[in-house]
């Protein structure tokens, strides 16, 4: 059982560990590496630390936080992915059905969620857990994404290989030329995200890349 | 038939009878449906485009001497092309075609120049330019290192570049633009959603966005550069993972600046504009 880059998988132990924060010092580097190439570990990964949130407060709650203390975080989170603030003193004629929008589909994705995980009914549960979700599966949905361009991109150079010698000389360097612009950019992407695994940012710079790739490669094989 | 090819021979004649000489002799004409599709294949020189209001078309041109046109129509489609008789490079031949406007082209070249006047289609070339114009219904034209001047008004556009020059101008809506390290240039302000995306080349936006538009640009290390209308109502979300960020509006106050993101609203924020690089530079600024 071995990830592409033909590292073995991280044991039972290593994912337990990573997920709920008790990971030794000298294993997080390579851990941390490890999760940042193999999408299998660390969709386990936050599997497996979002099942520990949530037992954790289904067990807590007669001591969990009141909603108002809940709140203000996740509010804080909202604001701060929103593309148009709220006004204080309430949205203005031209925003408002934007407003209204984002209001719809932000609670159409956690009933979404709420039915998907079937958490229990409960508002602060949902909340949080949606929150929490909504994150990974980004995450999840972007390195699919990436995941499926590579694949494709590679079939694509396959294809150009085949092709390559029946290709005007300008015509070949110019694709050798652009594909290496694109493979030094997505080089770059990789080793950031090693560093900085979590920054959604990143890995959408990295699919956009990737589709970059992808399309050079149809150009090429159409020229 | 024969009364209709003399005909439209005629009508064609004296429709170009100015410059006609230069443009060469008749190559092909005959009836064609409305909305007929064109197939074009031009290895070198170039190829003129042009939509008319008739049911008809004509081909107008010099080919090469080492070349032959080949050429198979029907009522609702064509399909012809230029095609080396000697071997070696290909001499460039230049055609001049007159399409019905309703029609739609797929025309390919490797190093032949392309320029369309309201023509719908896809046009692509592998290092010849593409210059487009006109009121389009819809437009795809990708070129590997050749440069794209699109001056369109059309609901949708999709452009793409390495190495070349991309500009976008005119009236499109929905438009999708990429290069590799080209230049993108847009000058368009009735774009609705517009996607520009580069890995090393500059990106350049001027204008004041729609009300109600989004915008989302992309770039590695090449900057992404907005000159916006000191009267643009827009909500602006910049980020750069190790880029700088540079604010020309210094009088609004930024919503939020967390590590490397700017977010900041201009007028009431009606048109939504993203922008996110790797290392390259994201300046605002106003007109």
């Amino acid at each position: 059982m071995t990830d592409q880059t033909n590292q073995p998988h991280l044991t039972e132990d290593e994912r337990h560990t990573a997920a709920d924060g008790t990971l030794p010092a000298e294993r997080r580097a390579y851990v941390d590496a490890h999760l940042a190439v193999c999408d299998e570990c660390a969709a386990d990964v936050a599997r497996i630390a979002d099942f520990m949130k949530r037992t954790h407060e289904s067990t807590s709650s007669p001591s969990a936080p009141a909603l108002a203390e809940l709140w203000p975080p996740i509010r804080a989170r909202i604001e701060a992915a929103k593309v148009v603030a709220l006004d204080t003193a309430g949205p203005s004629a031209s925003t408002r059905p934007f407003v209204w929008l984002v209001a719809a589909g932000v609670v159409a994705a956690a009933l979404l969620m709420a039915i998907v995980l079937r958490v229990p009914p409960r508002e602060q549960q949902t909340s949080a857990v949606a929150q929490v979700e909504a994150e990974s599966t980004m995450l999840r949905a972007v390195a699919d994404s990436t995941r499926a361009y590579e694949a494709e991109a590679q079939i694509l150079l396959d294809r150009l290989e085949i092709q390559r010698a029946t290709m005007r000389p300008d015509a070949r360097a110019a694709i050798d030329r652009n594909l290496h612009t694109v493979d030094v950019a997505i080089a770059e992407l990789k080793d950031a995200i090693v560093r900085d695994p979590n920054n959604p940012a990143l890995r959408q710079l990295l699919a956009t890349s990737y589709r970059q790739k992808v399309e050079l490669l149809k150009r090429a094989n159409a020229s | 038939m024969k009364r209709l090819l003399i005909l439209i021979t005629l009508t064609a004649r004296c429709a170009l009878a100015q410059g006609a000489a230069e443009i060469g002799p008749v190559l092909e004409a005959h009836a064609l449906d409305s909305a007929a599709s064109i197939n074009l294949y031009l290895p070198a020189g170039s190829v003129r485009l042009i939509a008319w209001d008739r049911d008809s078309i004509v081909v107008r041109g010099q080919k090469a001497r080492n070349a032959r046109l080949f050429y198979g129509a029907g009522p609702r489609s064509v399909k012809m092309g230029v095609e080396n008789i000697s071997r070696g490079d290909s001499e460039p031949s230049h055609l001049v075609i007159y399409m019905p406007r309703h029609g739609r082209v797929s025309v390919r070249t490797a190093s032949a120049n392309i320029v369309g006047e309201g023509v719908s289609g896809d046009f692509y070339s592998s290092s010849g330019n593409i210059r487009l114009s006109g009121v389009v219904s819809s437009v795809e034209a990708e070129a590997m290192n050749g440069s794209l001047d699109l001056d369109l008004t059309t609901p949708w556009l999709r452009a793409r570049t390495g190495d070349g020059h991309l500009l976008v101008r005119g009236a499109p809506q929905d438009v999708d633009a990429s290069t590799i390290g080209g230049t993108l240039d847009v000058i368009a302000p009735k774009v609705m959603r517009g996607q520009f995306v580069s890995v090393s080349g500059d990106i350049h936006w001027i204008g004041s966005p729609a009300h109600g538009s989004v915008f989302d640009f992309s770039n590695h290390t090449g900057a992404v550069d907005l000159t916006l209308s000191p009267s643009a109502s827009a909500a602006l979300t910049l980020s750069s993972v190790s880029g700088s960020i540079e604010n020309g509006f210094t009088r609004i106050r930024p919503i939020a600046s967390p590590p490397r993101t700017l977010r900041f609203n201009l007028g009431d924020g009606d048109a939504h504009v993203t922008v996110r690089t790797f290392k390259g530079t994201i300046r605002v600024r106003p007109e």
